[in-house]
């Protein structure tokens, strides 16, 4: 993100020249109060509005040039893990998992190897017939993963992945997040549960009022636990 | 695409239905009730104006001849009348033939045409019928340019109410018809809408995930298809029972009948082929283009 501002149409400065980069294999949290432009930031990313001012890089794509049709392109190379869910309910789990994959026309063959295997890689094996309705938040979640790991993205952006969860589940799905990202898998995290980052560590991002207040690497905090 | 992609898209769209099935029977009902609607109006409307065709066949133009015309000059106007194009036919009708129904018709006044005795006052006629009531005055000045006639008697009051009466009903059916047609559409893209509206949020996951809007909208346009498709298949049978049990209560319980003819009713038979396709056709169309303009909004995503 090179200088980029929005303004919404209401008169609502949210971002102002914002300057990011989120390197290959990064594991990074963006942190902020509410309204400061987190969720502005994830909606320029997925094209789904366009910056006032600036230019936005994503995967390769320069999205001020990204024309409508080609969006479909650009969301197929990113991962998505959203606050609720946002599984498809009349689809079980396999299904929603394998939609990704038929949405960029893979063959059969590879659909019936790749989904039982991110499901087994999310440990629910056992439920890949139940629907949405029949699982624990978390387990949902951990489908959201499965579904944004299947079509082999290079940046999966999670946004409040751990908001509608236990707070013991939220560790295992961050623990998650994180192998995932140890084979190379950028991840890009919009959180504003502390502790967790506190414990994970990585790099933060701390965005306020439309700007980046902070943007550094931090350790993982083990002393804060209890 | 590759062939199990289209197959996994009609797929989808046939188990939607099952899956969304109270928003796909209110959709199948709107469907049914407009087409059905539509389609009884059109072919009460057909039936009119076939009762009113089977009256105007009943049309009689009378051509009195002169006395003094002998039997060859008759005979060449019988040629001349029958070469006129809109003369569906031309009889013959003696003066005899006419004295005689005379007394059968007046047997009160016996004495008179006793009084009378072998002479015929009446004349030789032609009695014609013809083929469009609407062309008769045309006809008619045709008719005056012909020789040897003494009168000619056409029933100008009768079709001038027939024609008025044609033209008024022609108006009113297409109104109520076009009125029904309109409505069918609002409320068929409403149905829609809201169908696809309890699922925008399926829609929108679907983008995220990088779907192309053909991809979100084949199988809700397979799903409107088929649906339409059945909707018109019911509208059909419902029609063709109904007409047929219309048609049998008219011929048989009542004497309406009787008064236009057996033959003006239209039976089903004589139009089922294009009944069959206009509802099937119409059917799957709506059901489909419903989908069509109703997912657009939701794909802006």
């Amino acid at each position: 993100m090179r200088d980029v501002s929005v303004i919404y149409s209401g008169g609502v400065d949210a971002l102002h020249h914002v300057n990011l980069k989120i390197n290959d294999g990064d594991f990074a949290f963006v942190v902020g109060p509410s309204g400061a432009g987190k969720s502005t930031m994830i909606k320029l990313i997925l094209k789904e509005i366009n910056p006032s001012s600036g230019s936005i890089y994503v995967n390769g794509y320069n999205l001020n040039k990204l024309r409508r049709r080609r969006i479909p392109a650009l969301r197929r190379t990113i991962g998505f893990v959203f606050q609720d869910f946002r599984l498809i309910p009349s689809m079980t789990v396999y299904e929603n998992i394998a939609f990704v994959l038929r949405v960029v026309d893979a063959p059969p063959k590879y659909i019936k190897k790749r989904v039982p295997y991110v499901i087994n890689l999310v440990g629910l094996s056992d439920k890949a017939r139940s629907y949405p309705n029949e699982l624990s938040g978390g387990e949902m979640q951990r489908v959201a993963i499965a579904r944004a790991l299947v079509n082999d993205p290079q940046l999966i952006i999670a946004d409040e992945p751990t908001g509608n969860i236990d707070p013991e589940m939220s560790y295992e799905i961050l623990e998650l997040l994180q192998s995932i990202n140890e084979i190379g898998t950028t991840i890009l995290m919009v959180t504003h549960e502390h502790s967790l980052v506190r414990h994970f560590g990585g790099r933060i991002i701390n965005i306020n009022q439309g700007e980046i207040v902070f943007d550094e690497i931090v350790g993982g905090n083990l002393i804060n636990e209890s | 695409m590759r062939a199990s992609g289209v197959k996994y898209l009609l797929g989808k769209g046939i188990e939607n239905i099952w899956k969304n099935r109270m928003m796909a029977f209110a959709s199948f009902c709107v469907l049914l009730i407009s087409l059905l609607l539509v389609g009884l109006s059109v072919l009460v409307s057909i039936n009119i104006s076939s009762m009113i065709g089977g009256v105007e066949d009943k049309n009689e133009v009378i051509i009195y001849l002169q006395e003094n015309a002998t039997d060859m000059e008759i005979s060449e106007l019988y040629g001349a009348l029958v070469r006129m194009d809109n003369v569906a036919e031309a009889k013959f009708y003696s003066k005899e033939d006419a004295f005689d129904d005379m007394k059968g018709n007046m047997s009160d006044y016996q004495m008179v045409f006793d009084s009378l005795g072998e002479d015929n006052p009446l004349l030789d006629a032609y009695r014609i019928r013809v083929e469009d009531i609407g062309r008769i005055k045309d006809t008619l000045a045709q008719i005056d340019t012909l020789e040897h006639i003494e009168s000619v008697r056409a029933p100008m009051d009768f079709v001038n109410i027939l024609m008025e009466l044609r033209q008024i009903l022609t108006m009113v059916c297409g109104v109520i018809i076009l009125a029904l047609i309109i409505i069918s559409i609002v409320i068929i893209a409403n149905t829609t809408k809201a169908s696809v509206f309890a699922r925008r949020a399926e829609i929108q996951i679907m983008k995220y995930v990088g779907a192309n809007n053909l991809f979100i909208r084949i199988p809700f346009f397979v799903e409107g298809m088929i649906t339409g498709f059945f909707a018109g298949l019911v509208a059909l049978a419902v029609t063709w029972l109904s007409y047929d049990a219309l048609v049998e209560l008219l011929t048989h319980g009542t004497n309406v009948i009787a008064i236009f003819g057996m033959t003006s009713i239209v039976r089903f038979e004589d139009v089922a082929i294009p009944v069959i396709a206009a509802y099937l056709i119409a059917g799957t169309f709506f059901g489909a283009l419903g989908t069509v303009f109703s997912t657009r909004k939701h794909l802006n995503v």
